[in-house]
């Protein structure tokens, strides 16, 4: 229940606020037609109050009933209530570590209460509100509230809420809050959840997962102190811009159709740096970086990787709809508010040292964008199939960067500086290499809160999932990926899909079902691991024994046998992992010839033997197809040994321990 | 006269030339410890990349994947050392409670590296008493050494502890209290140069440690005339007297040092596989490196005698002996520490 400190206002903010005059000119400002028929549309003025570090906020809500059964109740997300106290379900999850390993969550409280709650004749609703828990039935957890309606809302009826709200920001900790003048505003009203068939899908904040939402309209207006102006950033277009009539505050006014969330950011010390995004057969696109004066000399490098992203994404899955993308790079000290995605909205990360063959903030920018389409226009259930936006994402994130940059190279960080070490690091694989340390813990079959730790679950949803779908793509050619991911894109492009029907449209892009590779992959934690176990090649010998000779038993070969020529050649493939996979194998003989052969490899090993020329080597996998293989390198085996590498890479390794016996006795 | 310390640490490689046999002894040492782990590095790689089609490929370029997949697959190979390593290197720096982790090449490796701590104290004996010898050879080497290994022993062992102390309570400790303001900066270029302070300052007590160390054992071999007491409060007052003289030869040596490391990066001469060099010469070049770096050490520890002798020498100082006439018949082994000075002042 609602706090008993929590003051009434007054009623009738409904007509109030319907009688602004601005509301007039709405239409004729910015992004307004919509792309989809709105579900949950919101009106929101906000104040911020730098001193308190709260926001003071008016939200009209205007929710429409999709499905086929009234609606008694309505469910609101109020994600701010996470970091209220130590008992929500986020703390505990997170344990009080940020996102990033190492980071703890800092002991500064945030909260959102809901002030006032009426319908459009002024039914008040707050007494019937009721925190709930449906995901783990934490009663200490206030993210999720649920209020009855004096009527249920029909079929396709469409209800009006006003709702006063006050929230309170935390230093910047998982996503949200304020670090000095920085402020990044997520998931800072109370937002309606989804109403599915079956009930309300309306989960609370967990450490992993955040975004469910219906699309619909957004008018938001936010008044700041007077220092940010021109500092501002939001989701959509800026339709308004105007100072106070005081002087000492700054209005904005931020509109955009047809999105899931609104996020908003200000900070007096951002660099503001425009540019424009053109490509014939894709959608125009202004975008804005907000950068920080010290990664100022990044923003092309910000804006570059912007632009491969909308050419990359646009050509696979369909021009991004919308006009603006807006970029924030979060101060030092608010790391934990980068590399998130908020409709049109991102946030990327750049950091102080950051040499060119290291791709960083490329990486970040491009997959937070592509968020723009895999959690953006195709709103999958991220906390109950959290693949579907982080793991599609990564997969396409890999290949954009892999297209317009080419490898990734280690960096070696020496005290916060990142120096290259001048070694290759491919997409995808060594980009996801993280999934191998738990292939085998975990598989895709629960919410995000499931996974037996925060390293499965990034493992799994991301890295997991982009190399299962690198793999399928190689599989079934990467013009067939493309058209299974159109296909995909376009059917559920502002619609909510979910695993099978992103199968479904593999299978008709295909033109055949495809169900099993997903049974063994997705939704298996079998290992995968093929290996060349025996590779040998012995020269061919004349048969011993007795042979038929003009009818006669006589000992040794007939003539055609006595001379045989070439070599024998044998080759076991074994199957280590419990995964199968059909596989190929290439064999390679003296004087160039190959040999290459398939296996179904459902059996645990399958021998080849060859007469011919001698054999070199035998590769299983040899065009790297099947890049969820845990082990690569017993994909090969050479007849003869090659003892040069091990030779200088002992070499190498013995010099350097002289060296660090020296450097570690010459201290003392 | 007063010399400077590029005369002292120019002077001392002088010296370190005139008895390659000091460089030769260390990295016989050197290499005696490091031929403990060629043989299970060597089986180890060898068993992996020899048939391996993937081998072949990397006779000259690392691969991360086989870094990666080598740690995954085989962590009782080194355990944690890589990243121990690298979290030498970060701002948070490495805890001593990290060593339970390391398994098998890596364990065997940081054994070693205490090994090789204490037949440092054994080998610093023999370089410092063989540099006063006019006539020395390495059978002087090892009877100095083991002359002074007790004593050398405790002071290795005890600057072994204050380094172990200072890296801990000027860098680790500042760093976890430091955490939260280093976050509420504004810029990560402060936060660098928070930790640029805090690298400073465990590097300058490293050096000061290190001077002390080293002023009190050239001391020691110098002023044999003394009591231990004494000679080791003369050790320290020696440093505290010429601490300018002694941080530049420390720094020229460093500059030095680093010098030969960037000359050995930039030439590169492990990549390029069989084309640059074959292996036999890598071999030979990567050893002609190390007796390079390890005349240079000797060099420094030749400089700090330099720098620490007054010329010419007061009453009841120290300074290096003069040529021994020709004719003078070879000095005698000395079986005690307390022998009377050869040449005193």
């Amino acid at each position: 229940m609602v706090s008993a400190k929590t003051p009434r206002r007054r009623p009738g903010f409904f007509d109030i606020l319907l009688a602004v005059p601005m509301l007039t000119a709405v239409a004729a400002l910015g992004q307004t037609s919509p792309l989809t028929p709105p579900i949950a549309s919101y009106e929101i003025s906000c104040r911020l109050d730098t001193d308190r570090r709260t926001i003071e906020g008016t939200e009209l809500l205007t929710w429409t009933n999709r499905t086929s059964r009234p609606a008694e109740t309505l469910q609101f997300h109020l994600y701010l209530n996470a970091f209220r106290n130590q008992l929500s379900t986020l703390w505990k999850e997170s344990r009080g570590e940020g996102r990033r390993r190492g980071e703890r969550i800092p002991e500064s409280w945030g909260s959102v209460e809901i002030l006032r709650m009426t319908l459009q004749d002024n039914t008040d609703l707050l007494p019937t509100l009721a925190y709930i828990a449906p995901d783990d039935g934490n009663r200490e957890d206030r993210t999720v509230a649920e209020v009855r309606l004096p009527r249920p809302v029909a079929s396709g009826q469409t209800v009006s809420v006003a709702i006063d709200f006050r929230s309170r920001l935390p230093r910047v900790s998982r996503r949200t809050g304020w670090k000095g003048p920085f402020y990044m505003v997520v998931q800072w009203f109370p937002k309606v959840g989804v109403l599915e068939e079956a009930g309300w899908n309306c989960h609370q904040f967990h450490a992993w997962s955040e975004f469910f939402s219906d699309f619909g309209d957004y008018d938001v207006s936010m008044d700041l102190p007077v220092r940010y102006r021109g500092k501002v950033g939001a989701t959509g277009k800026q339709v308004e811009e105007r100072v106070s009539t005081s002087g000492d505050r700054v209005i904005y006014r931020f509109r955009q159709a047809s999105v899931h969330d609104f996020a908003w950011t200000a900070d007096p010390g951002y660099v503001v740096v425009k540019d424009h995004f053109h490509e014939a057969g894709l959608h125009d696109v202004d975008i804005t970086l907000l950068v920080q004066p010290e990664h100022a000399s990044q923003a092309e490098r910000y804006l570059r990787a912007a632009r491969a992203a909308l050419s990359g994404y646009g050509r696979v899955l369909g021009a991004y709809p919308y006009d603006t993308l807006t970029i924030v790079d979060p101060p030092w000290g608010a790391r934990q508010a980068g590399g998130m995605e908020y409709p049109t909205l991102i946030t990327g990360g750049a950091s102080y040292s950051a040499p060119r063959s290291v791709h960083t903030p490329e990486g970040v920018t491009v997959h937070e964008f592509g968020h723009q389409f895999f959690y953006g226009l195709l709103a999958s259930n991220e906390f109950e199939e959290p693949y579907l936006d982080e793991g599609f994402n990564t997969y396409m994130t890999d290949r954009v960067l892999a297209a317009a940059y080419g490898p990734n190279h280690v960096n070696l960080s020496i005290f916060g500086l990142k120096f290259p070490l001048g070694i290759d690091m491919h997409y995808p694989v060594d980009a996801n290499r993280r999934f191998f340390e738990v292939s085998t813990r975990d598989i895709h079959a629960g919410p995000s809160w499931k996974y037996i730790d925060s390293r499965s679950y990034a493992a799994m949803s991301y890295s997991h999932t982009a190399l299962a779908l690198a793999t399928l793509e190689r599989l079934l050619t990467t013009p067939v990926m493309d058209r299974a991911l159109r296909l995909y894109a376009d059917r559920w492009r502002f619609r909510h899909p979910k695993i099978a029907d992103f199968i479904a449209a593999v299978n008709d892009a295909a033109g055949k079902d495809w169900t099993w590779y997903f049974d063994r992959t997705f939704f298996s934690s079998n290992e995968v691991d093929y290996a060349v176990e025996e590779a040998t090649s012995v020269r061919a010998k004349a048969p011993k024994g007795l042979f038929e000779k003009e009818g006669k038993l006589e000992e040794g070969p007939p003539p055609d046998l006595a001379r045989p020529r070439g070599w024998t050649s044998v080759v076991t493939v074994t199957r280590r992992g419990a995964a199968a996979l059909p596989v190929e194998v290439l064999l390679r003989f003296e004087g160039g010839k190959t040999w290459r052969g398939s296996w179904d490899g459902e059996a645990r090993w399958t021998r080849f033997t060859v007469t011919g020329p001698r054999l070199v080597e035998a590769v299983v996998d040899p065009d790297e197809k099947i890049l969820l293989d845990t082990d690569r390198f017993n994909n090969g085996r050479r007849v003869e040994k090659d003892p040069r590498a091990a030779a200088r890479w002992t070499s190498r390794s013995v010099f350097w321990v002289q060296n660090l016996l020296d450097f570690l006795t010459v201290a003392w | 006269m007063r010399r400077n310390s590029l005369a002292c640490f120019g002077r001392g490689l002088a010296l370190a030339l005139s008895k390659p046999y000091l460089a030769v002894s260390l990295w016989l040492i050197q290499l005696l410890l490091t031929a403990v782990l060629i043989l299970p590095i060597s089986n180890f790689l060898h068993d992996l990349l020899d048939y391996s089609v993937a081998g072949s490929r990397m006779v000259a370029n690392p691969d991360f994947g086989l870094w990666e997949t080598l740690q995954r697959e085989h962590p009782d190979i080194l355990g944690n050392l890589p990243d121990l390593a690298a979290g030498l290197l970060t701002t948070e720096g490495v805890r001593f409670s990290q060593l339970a982790d390391l398994r098998g090449i890596g364990a065997a490796a940081v054994s070693l590296a205490f090994l090789a701590v204490v037949l440092h104290a054994f080998a610093l004996g023999g370089v410092f008493g063989t540099l006063r010898e006019p006539k020395a050879s390495l059978v002087t080497f090892g009877r100095e050494g083991m002359r002074r290994f007790p004593a050398f022993l405790i002071f290795t062992l005890a600057t072994l502890a204050a380094v172990g102390l200072a890296y801990r309570w000027i860098y680790l400790e500042t760093g976890e209290a430091l955490r939260d303001r280093v976050q509420a900066l504004d810029t990560e270029g402060k936060a660098l140069a928070v930790t640029g302070v805090r690298l400073a300052a465990l590097l300058l007590a490293l050096a000061a440690i290190k001077l002390l160390a080293d002023s009190v054992r050239a001391t020691w071999v110098a002023r044999p005339d003394l009591p231990p007491v004494s000679r080791f409060f003369a050790g320290i007052a020696a440093a505290l007297g010429r601490p300018i003289r002694l941080l530049g030869v420390l720094v020229w040596y460093t500059l030095t040092t680093a010098f030969l490391y960037l000359v050995w990066l930039w030439a590169d001469p492990s990549a390029g596989g069989e084309a640059r060099f074959a292996l036999v010469p890598l071999i030979l070049t990567q050893q002609v490196f190390v007796f390079v770096r390890l005349l240079v050490k000797v060099g420094y520890y030749a400089g700090i005698s330099e720098a620490l002798t007054r010329v010419p020498s007061p009453e009841y100082s120290y300074v290096a002996p003069a040529p021994a006439p020709e004719s003078a018949p070879p000095a005698e082994p000395r079986t005690d520490d307390e022998g009377p000075v050869q040449n005193p002042a």
